[in-house]
């Protein structure tokens, strides 16, 4: 059993249309409203590739339902603390002939420390149950790095696997605990740990610092389709050719879950993140949700994936 | 016919023993549920607590009808008290233990033969004691409005 904790989530509200025009009427050709933030997307990957997935973390407001529902169909079982808050939007505008994304984000309302306190005991009953814990995404106002280093711990103290995608200011105060997994999001920035994650050449020097402080495995990318896998004996690199494929919303969210899903199995950093970048490129090529578009896609797009052992 | 875990809901929305009841009474006022299971820290489910356990509690056997459209207090500052007194209670002291629920594998008929006997409009749903989910009527109406269609 899978538990992923979306701290914050949202709503992701997608308008498709084929070039924007800032500063004037722009009018979206698509629009799709579909459940949103790292844990959750993960989640609804996993789920799609038949692993049995618990979704925690924080709702609130009248869409929370719809949002639960919608986890529910996709065959993830839901588990939220409601709070008195309303949930989050977060805008995409994609643009098809340009292949480009903008996205506007909604901070959120701060989460009363009750509710903090009420997540944390549902938490720790969850971890009687999980094999692997999830922490992916921002943090809403009100919940520190700290917290998400006080539940690696509770995981650590279970012998429960974690798996961290978060920003690199959560990572770095939760380096020093016992981490399965580590992903930083890097949208947004290129450096992280103060070395440049585009030099290919400073990869190795990036995943060691981060193993080297209680790390097993460290995934790496700059762009979505081109990654970087890593453990203390190897190193792999892989891409995918991702043709048309438009850029888009959770796609490193599903290769983290496809990882996660092969690599329980048969423990090959290569194959995992072969199917990882299957899961990914058949999510890039699903128009209607941040999952794969079938187990049969992935399987077939893992055998384009391009995988080599650096060292 | 369908099993219980091909239309159940999977949400593991749940108490333990030691929630208090405003807490108990949020959550079922903010998903507009009308009862929830009590869980120990194993996921098992030890109890069953309703939006009726805990207005019993605050209103125990004190309000009078008068008049058919106005309701009463005996003694109101007597439930004023009451209501503060409940305020700080756990959710053990009046959760019902003996509760019904179904197991995943279960038949839908048997779920509607619980249901409609019991009078009851929701119920757990557990695989190995653990709590998966929950069945409610609409739920399963549509299942076996769905299945008698086809039949």
């Amino acid at each position: 059993m899978i538990v992923t904790v979306t701290l914050n989530p949202a709503y992701d509200h997608i308008l498709i249309l084929e070039e924007m025009d800032p500063g004037q009427l722009n009018r979206a050709s698509t629009t799709m409203r579909i459940p949103g933030g790292k844990g959750v997307n993960v989640a609804c990957s996993l789920a799609l590739l038949g692993e049995e997935v618990i979704a925690t973390g924080f709702l609130g407001g009248s869409v929370s339902r719809p949002f639960e529902e919608y986890l529910r169909k996709v065959g993830v079982t839901t588990n939220f603390i409601y709070t008195n808050t309303e949930l989050r939007t977060d805008f995409f505008v994609m643009e098809e002939k340009k292949n480009r994304q903008t996205l506007l984000v909604e901070e959120g309302s701060a989460i009363e420390l009750r509710y903090i306190n009420s997540f944390k005991t549902n938490f720790e009953r969850l971890l009687g149950q999980a094999d692997i814990i999830e922490i992916g995404g921002s943090l809403p106002k009100g919940v520190s790095p700290s917290f998400v280093k006080e539940l690696i711990i509770l995981a650590n103290k279970k012998n429960v696997k974690v798996v961290l995608n978060v920003q690199e200011h959560i990572l770095k105060e939760c380096l020093g605990t016992k981490l399965f997994i580590a992903m930083p999001d890097l949208r947004g920035c290129e450096n992280i740990m103060g070395k440049n994650v585009c030099k290919l050449n400073l990869r190795p020097l990036i995943s060691k610092e981060i193993m080297d402080k209680g790390t097993e495995i460290v995934i790496l990318n700059s762009e979505s389709f081109k990654y970087t896998v890593a453990n203390k004996d190897e190193l792999w690199e892989g891409e995918i050719e991702a043709g048309k494929a438009p850029i888009k919303i959770g796609v490193r969210d599903s290769l983290l879950a496809g990882f996660i899903y092969n690599y329980k199995s048969s423990g090959n950093l290569g194959e995992a993140l072969k199917y990882g970048l299957g899961c990914a490129l058949s999510t890039a090529r699903n128009k209607k949700a941040n999952q794969p578009n079938s187990i049969k896609e992935v399987e077939e797009l893992r055998l384009m994936a391009k995988v080599r052992k650096v060292s | 016919m369908k099993k219980v875990k091909e239309f159940m809901t999977r949400d593991l929305t749940s108490v333990t023993e030691d929630t208090s009841l405003v807490e108990a009474t949020e959550i079922l006022s903010l998903r507009g549920l009308n009862g929830i299971p009590v869980v120990n820290k194993h996921n098992e489910i030890v109890g069953w607590i309703s939006e009726r356990d805990i207005v019993t509690s605050i209103f125990p056997e004190k309000v009078k009808i008068e008049n058919p459209d106005i309701v009463g207090f005996t003694n109101l500052s007597k439930v004023v008290k009451k209501l503060t007194q409940v305020g700080q209670a756990r959710v053990k002291d009046y959760m019902s233990k003996t509760f019904h629920g179904v197991k995943e594998d279960d038949d839908a008929s048997d779920v509607a033969e619980l249901l409609l006997h019991k009078d009851l409009k929701r119920v757990p749903v557990t695989r190995n004691k653990l709590l998966v989910g929950v069945v409610d009527r609409a739920s399963l109406a549509h299942i076996l409005l769905e299945e008698g269609t086809l039949e």
